[in-house]
């Protein structure tokens, strides 16, 4: 079980970062992202248990349940997922803001423009604004399935 | 050509007081017992902007929700400055009746922040042109008069009195909201100016709709539950139970005005002979009923309450009536009830306060001990009597008038008008009689020296009085060749805003010579000199009938009922929220099955027939599989066992999307369903491995409903994908997904681009969901929440 938890995961998250940046053309997306990487995270929690990420991988010294919740991973996911939500939130407002600055009326909650990056390794990665909303829902869905997931498993 | 109304003054004028209610606690800190003076400043500036619209009449209007042609708007005539008057300025004198009255009283804050809050409410109520608005504020100042008569929140009197004020007003209030839900539907406006000023063309649509009557009859049962006509009066005796400032307030003056004011509001648009066989029978009825009740009464209180109920009924009687004088009628009486009435109660007020109380046969001989009192109740009682040439005694006339009046004209059974008219007249003339006679004869000797109260307290009851005063004294002036112009002036334009008949100013005085309705005061006044020896006689009668036969009274259905409720719940509630979640599953399943089957058969629809264009070998294979994989977990011994097989069932889903040309949809599912597999694993770790057999009825059961909730799915699914929707919905986002998106993945595009809101709020539910997690397990520990 761990040997199979230490070769899958790294590709599990390699796949999701993929899935991700190709979103917007291919099958993929932030929430199908958010949903895999959570998966990866998972299938540790199950391999190792619950102790394992805190305590070996961060090095933080948490014992107690309520100890984890407040300080410990759950405490990364739950500002993972509000970061997410602003993100999500000003990436749509920003567009409103421009349109009142920029623009004689205000334009619609989300608005678009996008533009070519090249990135060595990769190739041509399209860079869309609506990417960062996207990101957001990518925050929010790992953050929020992560909570959910580690406080139901320390249960 | 009269000047429009200002804009910013009316709007000012209905926002000042909620805004300094808003104000009001901090207000109070600062102020302490004087913020009864910062209240009655408030109601005066009310008073001042209102008078400021007098003579003006129009609608001021700011959109609301354009696109349902909801707006606020506020109409300004002679019924809405009539009430508005009566609102504000009964409001500073009653504001500052209550620096005395309230002293060292509880709860002080949420006193004048709740009575600041109605003000504006009824403000509202009198102004709004809008039906929506109207009942907005209307239910606003229901829950005002709720807080307010359970202002002892500690006494369970006031709790039931408040619960019984609260069902009432506010269910009459729905009833009256479904009938300007009938007037939309068939009239598509909700503007009561546009309704009340061009009525014939309404009136006509709305008959043409078959809604008429049904119309009337909702409003009528709003306006009656609000102004207490009968069967639904019982909350006003009860209502008593909050301090007497708001009873003089509340309960004679303004909100129980709101039922009477919506009768007359409506009065031009909807007068038919329907309309006058529902109101002048209703009307009547009130006034003769709840005249013997108050007779009935032993408390002070108690008969000022069901006189009010009674005089409302008198004023919906007049509005009932379809003549002129039927519409001077009410028009006249709303303002002369609010004069005497008002300064009556803050009179009971006094005697309770001073005298400690409220009990008829303890008290008598007041006069002595307080001589303003009494006057202010000589002018007031005699008015509410209906001797002339006291206030109550003109309308009382155009009474009289207006039922002789129909009477003449249609006959036969309309001859019960006027004999009923004088009956509950007589009636009045009684309790008018028997509570002004608390101030004469002999002084009970447990009542020991009566102080008198604060200037703060009777002062406003004596300028009420003076004004009632000086309203008789107008008609006595008037049958001497001086009319008094400002009078006759302000209720021409009420009665101009209630008649759906032409107007032509309005005039009262005393009568010289002998009319029929003139005959039938003498009547009244005659019959009650008689009747008043008897007085304990009748009294004691009715008591002992109403206690004989608990049916008569209407508190005993309304008691029967709620109480009668309380058992039913209990049993109700352990029927279907035991505890268990597999009943609380049953029934919301079994609910949401037949809500959903129960609303096809009535809108009649059907599935489709030749949706089914997928099949293909390799879906029928792959749906077989699933099938197999669901019987496979009913049978699973094991949870894990089940859950896997479940699992297989999600694959073969996922798969039959990958088949059907849904990539995305296909990625989701499997992602989705490989980490509901990896939770499940997480979570039944903890899990017995198998609790047992079950028995084989529940199975049954369970089998049923589940088979059920399938075939009402798969139907849904059949109707829904009926409607073959344009084709330019798919067509305009294929073609626009990258030009406007930026993206060949319209799914993607869509999601993140053009519904891209609605994904922000898909994103803060999942947020919200793992939140609450949190809160639920996560914090269980720190012992906050249980």
């Amino acid at each position: 079980m761990r040997t199979v938890t230490r070769v899958t995961v790294p590709i599990i998250i390699l796949v999701s970062v993929a899935l991700f940046l190709q979103g917007h053309n291919q099958p993929g997306g932030g929430f199908i992202a958010g949903v895999l990487t959570s998966t990866a995270f998972a299938l540790v929690y199950i391999a190792y248990g619950p102790e394992f990420l805190e305590n070996d991988i961060l090095g933080r010294d948490v014992d107690t349940a309520i100890e984890h919740l407040r300080h410990g991973v759950v405490a990364d996911y739950r500002r993972l997922y509000a970061a997410g939500l602003t993100l999500a939130a000003g990436s749509g407002l920003a567009a409103v803001l421009y349109g009142y600055l920029y623009t004689d009326s205000g334009i619609p909650f989300m608005s678009q423009s996008y533009t070519f990056v090249h990135l060595p390794l990769y190739g041509e990665l399209e860079v869309a604004s609506a990417l960062a909303f996207d990101l957001g829902v990518y925050a929010v869905v790992v953050g929020a399935v992560l909570t959910i997931l580690s406080v139901v498993g320390v249960e | 050509m009269q000047p429009n109304p200002d804009s910013v003054a009316v709007v000012t004028l209905v926002a000042l007081p909620f805004l300094a209610a808003a104000a009001t606690p901090l207000v109070f800190r600062w102020l302490g017992e004087r913020t009864a003076y910062y209240a009655a400043t408030v109601a005066l500036a009310c008073f001042g902007l209102t008078a400021s619209q007098y003579g003006a009449t129009g609608t001021v209007s700011y959109a609301w929700v354009p696109a349902m042609d909801v707006s606020v708007r506020f109409y300004v005539d002679g019924l809405a400055l009539l009430v508005g008057f009566l609102a504000s300025g009964i409001g500073v004198l009653v504001f500052t009746y209550s620096a005395g009255y309230m002293h060292g009283e509880p709860g002080q804050a949420k006193y004048y922040t709740t009575l600041l809050a109605f003000l504006g409410s009824m403000l509202g109520v009198a102004f709004a042109a809008d039906l929506l608005a109207l009942y907005v504020f209307w239910e606003l100042t229901s829950i005002a008069s709720f807080i307010l008569i359970g202002h002892y929140t500690g006494e369970r009197s006031s709790r039931y009195a408040a619960r019984k004020s609260m069902l009432i007003t506010v269910g009459g209030g729905l009833f009256m909201l479904a009938g300007f839900l009938l007037v939309w539907s068939a009239t598509g406006t909700f503007d009561l100016h546009a309704l009340v000023t061009q009525p014939e063309q309404y009136r006509a649509m709305l008959r043409d709709a078959g809604l008429l009557l049904p119309a009337v009859a909702l409003i009528g049962v709003g306006a009656a539950a609000k102004s207490a006509q009968v069967p639904l009066h019982i909350w006003l005796p009860n209502a008593m139970e909050a301090p007497t400032p708001v009873s003089a307030f509340l309960h004679s003056a303004t909100m129980v005005k709101a039922g009477v004011y919506l009768v007359g509001r409506f009065r031009p648009f909807l007068l038919t002979d329907e309309w006058t066989l529902l109101f002048t029978v209703l009307g009547l009825l009130t006034m003769t009923v709840a005249a013997v009740l108050a007779v009935a009464s032993t408390d002070i209180k108690e008969l000022l309450a069901y006189s009010t109920a009674s005089h409302l009924g008198l004023i919906v009687a007049g509005f009932g009536f379809a003549s002129i004088y039927g519409a001077e009628t009410g028009a006249f009486h709303i303002l002369n009830h609010a004069l005497f009435k008002a300064p009556l109660f803050l009179v009971a007020g006094i005697i309770a306060h001073e005298a400690g109380t409220r009990r008829i046969a303890d008290l008598g001989g007041l006069a002595d001990d307080l001589p303003i009192t009494a006057a202010v109740a000589v002018v007031a009682s005699l008015g509410m009597a209906g001797v002339p040439p006291f206030n109550g005694f003109y309308s009382k006339e155009l009474l009289f008038e207006s039922a002789w009046h129909a009477a003449e004209h249609a006959g036969g059974l309309a001859w019960l008008y006027p004999v009923v008219a004088v009956l509950g007249s007589v009636f009045t003339f009684l309790y008018s009689i028997r509570f002004l006679m608390l101030f004469f004869g002999e002084k009970p000797d447990a009542l020991s020296h009566v102080h008198r109260p604060p200037a703060s307290m009777w002062a406003p009851a004596a300028l009420l009085g003076a004004l009632a005063g000086l309203v008789g004294l107008g008609g006595v002036l008037a049958t001497l060749g001086v009319a008094p112009a400002p009078i006759d002036h302000f209720v021409a334009t009420v009665v101009g805003s209630v008649a759906a008949e032409s107007v032509h100013g309005f005039h009262y005085y005393v009568p010289t010579h002998l009319t029929p309705a003139f005959a039938m005061s003498l009547v009244t006044i005659a019959l009650g000199v008689v009747a008043y020896p008897f007085y304990g006689a009748i009294h004691d009668g009715v008591n002992a009938l109403l206690a004989a036969v608990p049916p008569l009274r209407a508190n005993w259905w309304y008691d029967s009922a709620v109480f009668g409720a309380n058992p039913a719940s209990v049993t109700v509630t352990d029927t279907v929220q035991n505890g268990l979640l597999r009943t609380y599953a049953t029934w919301t399943l079994g609910a949401a099955v037949a809500l959903t089957l129960g609303g096809y058969v009535l809108a009649n629809v059907a599935p489709a027939v030749d949706t089914v264009t997928l099949v293909s070998a390799p879906i029928v294979l792959v749906l077989l599989v699933a099938v197999v994989a669901a019987f496979a977990v009913s049978i699973a011994p094991s949870h894990i066992a089940g859950v896997l097989t479940l699992s297989i069932l999600g694959f073969m889903v996922a798969i039959f999307y990958i088949l059907a040309s849904a990539p995305d949809l296909a990625l989701t599912q499997l992602v989705v369903e490989t980490l509901t597999l990896v939770i499940f694993v997480l979570v039944l770790d903890r899990l017995p491995a198998f609790y047992g057999e079950i028995k084989r009825s529940r199975a049954l059961r369970d089998g049923v409903l589940s088979v059920l909730v399938g075939a009402t799915v798969t139907l849904t699914v059949l109707v829904t994908t009926r409607a073959t929707p344009d084709k330019s919905i798919m067509e305009y986002y294929v073609s626009e997904s990258i030009p406007q998106g930026g993206g060949g993945n319209i799914v993607n595009v869509i999601l993140v681009d053009f519904r891209g809101f609605d994904t922000l709020g898909e994103i803060s539910v999942i947020a919200m969901a793992a939140l609450s997690v949190l809160t639920l397990i996560g914090m269980r520990e720190r012992g906050e929440a249980s």
